[in-house]
């Protein structure tokens, strides 16, 4: 007893940062610890890709002089019908689905994280004012303000950008509109206050750092959910489009040919739902890791 | 109960008004017209076509004409479809995007409800990890893909169900089955999240200790508080529907709204697109109110402020 408590006493605690006490939590839950290498990997495959890595024999022109060939040893994911790997082309549209995955979860944060910090450390008027404008945007359905913003801005990659982020970022508002309203009652921002530090200093010092773990958890779903919004809108034709090559305008042109070439649907729909999926599983594990709310780790 | 609905009709009216204004501006601003895709007008028909459409005057004053125009519950012509009143269009549409809208909130209710309940009543077994496996994917499948997966396996190899048009009962199935797939994974994933914070209750215990067995403490004390957080998204519900149902009519070619939205933002039929907005904002708008009136009646100690 003496014992173990003069080791402790002699060897204190290393500090254990946030980071790594979530991440030895997170590895206890094996759905969302595969899910994370498989983001891991799918996110590895996109950099690589940008980073002009051949990750398949066809990587550069995706060319070859089998049209239309079904799934084989020498193209695994068959070939489309100007002859190009399907597998190589996969590859390709990562790039572009992951990007605009995480570009659209780093416009939510920004834009959602100011409006939502304004509303909730403001509180009164203010609050109310911009709660009620959060509350008109929710109403409208996403398609049809991402439909309209797209024709708007031009179809181009920069306008499902633009159209991603404009309706993506009002649930971080709200988010972080309650974790402040909550969070500016406690002592520590009296503490703060009395030693005479601005609003700025306090939110962005004291609140903001407190509601840090629901935050990521809600951009964890962003991502998933701009790469699925990206691939229905242009599967229906008012997304991306050629030239450009991301899993929806794959999935897109597969889905033409349905009947006689399942596989140019399925390659790109299947790299789109494993995403999504692992995703939503790694955002699940966060959640019950990250956030207070959650009670799988009580104390 | 009455003053409430009274309110939120109210209140309905600026809303509507907010996403007209904005739709109608946003709509202006895009490059292009109605009538620039037709082929080879010389520019002076265009010329005419738009001053018989009014379409050559300032936007400003085209928005006034409009409003006016609505005000008197006039939405307009299509530009496309010739000789026919968005109001034609919309109610013919209007029923078709009801039918497919209501078949896949009731399978998703079907479905989802009692999947969820199952998977929080055997946490931990393998119907839970099941359960949840199955729901985490229902929420990752694109649309496009339940719908192209059932097409293809009943319509395309089992040959026993048709995969386009809006003609007979049969041809509701697999549309209303691919609509219903998200929400029904969503609507699982949640009830088991609320059904297990209520069985951890003290009147949950209590009602166990008193003798009741598992499932009718579950189906009477547990069930109908569960489902408050339930209602709650009858409303973002109705969103997914909505625009799932573009992905869906589309896919099935169903002369539903969704299509014809779509397609009137590619033409810009302005007064289409104004209609079918104006539509589907109404439609949130009730199914909110709604929302607020099963809310009282799930649980009368909620007191909503209008």
């Amino acid at each position: 007893m003496t014992a173990s408590l003069n080791t402790a006493l002699e060897q204190p605690a290393k500090p254990v940062s946030r980071v790594a006490l979530a991440f030895a939590r997170l590895k206890k839950i094996p759905a969302a610890y595969v899910a994370f290498w498989v983001v891991c990997l799918i996110c590895l495959m996109a950099i690589l890709s940008a980073a002009g890595v051949p990750l398949s024999p066809y990587a550069f022109d995706q060319a070859t002089d089998d049209l239309l060939v079904a799934p084989s040893m020498k193209h695994p994911m068959g070939t489309d019908e100007l002859g190009r790997d399907l597998f190589a082309r996969v590859i390709y549209g990562s790039r572009l689905s992951i990007a605009i995955g995480f570009v659209t979860a780093g416009v939510a944060f920004l834009l959602g994280t100011t409006y939502g910090a304004i509303s909730g450390y403001c509180g009164g008027k203010i609050d109310t004012l911009l709660m009620r404008g959060v509350d008109i945007a929710y109403s409208l359905p996403d398609l049809l303000v991402m439909i309209l913003i797209g024709v708007l801005v031009g179809k181009g990659t920069f306008g499902i950008l633009f159209a991603l982020g404009l309706v993506s970022w009002m649930g971080t508002a709200r988010l972080v509109r309650a974790q402040l309203l909550q969070l500016k009652e406690e002592e520590f921002v009296e503490a703060a206050k009395a030693a005479g530090q601005d609003g700025f200093t306090i939110v962005m010092k004291h609140l903001l750092p407190n509601a840090m773990g629901p935050i990521i958890v809600a951009l964890t779903f962003t991502v998933p959910s701009a790469i699925l919004s990206e691939s229905t809108l242009s599967f229906i034709g008012l997304g991306l489009s050629a030239p450009e090559c991301s899993w929806g305008t794959l999935a897109s042109d597969g889905w033409r040919s349905l009947r006689a070439h399942p596989h140019l649907l399925g390659f790109p729909s299947l790299f789109i739902f494993l995403t999504v999926l692992s995703f939503n599983a790694l955002g699940d594990g966060l959640r019950d890791v990250l956030d207070p709310r959650t009670r799988l780790f009580k104390g | 109960m009455l003053a409430l609905i009274l309110k939120r009709l109210l209140t309905a009216v600026p809303v509507l008004l907010v996403v007209a204004t904005l739709t109608f501006f946003l709509m202006r601003m895009v490059p292009g017209g109605p009538f620039d895709a037709d082929k080879n007008l010389p520019p002076a028909i265009v010329a005419n076509l738009n001053a018989k459409y009014q379409l050559d005057k300032p936007v400003a004053e085209q928005y006034v004409i409009y409003l006016t125009r609505l005000a008197k519950g006039d939405l307009g012509i299509s530009y496309k479809y010739v000789n026919r009143t968005v109001l034609d269009i919309l109610s013919e549409a209007m029923p078709v995007s009801l039918q497919l809208g209501s078949a896949a909130l009731l399978l998703a209710v079907i479905i989802g409800v009692p999947l969820g309940t199952l998977a929080a009543v055997k946490r931990g077994t393998w119907l839970d990890v099941a359960a949840m496996f199955l729901s985490t994917a229902g929420i990752s499948v694109p649309g496009f893909v339940t719908g192209a997966f059932l097409i293809f396996i009943f319509g395309i190899w089992l040959k026993i169900l048709p995969v386009a048009l809006w003609e007979s009962p049969a041809h509701m199935i697999l549309p209303a089955l691919t609509l219903a797939f998200s929400p029904a994974a969503y609507l699982a994933r949640l009830t088991r999240a609320s059904v297990l914070e209520i069985l951890e209750k003290d009147w949950v215990r209590t009602a166990r200790s008193k003798g009741l067995s598992h499932w009718s403490t579950v189906m009477k004390h547990t069930l109908r508080n569960a489902l408050v957080p339930v209602v709650t998204v009858l409303g973002p519900l109705t969103a997914i529907l909505i625009t799932g149902s573009f992905v869906v009519e589309y896919l099935y070619a169903i002369p539903g709204m969704g299509r014809f939205f779509v397609t009137a933002v590619t033409n810009r039929d302005y007064d289409l697109i104004m209609g079918t907005t104006l539509i589907f904002a109404a439609l949130l708008i009730v199914t909110n109110a709604i929302v607020d009136v099963a809310y009282q009646i799930l649980d009368p100690r909620m007191k909503v402020e209008g």
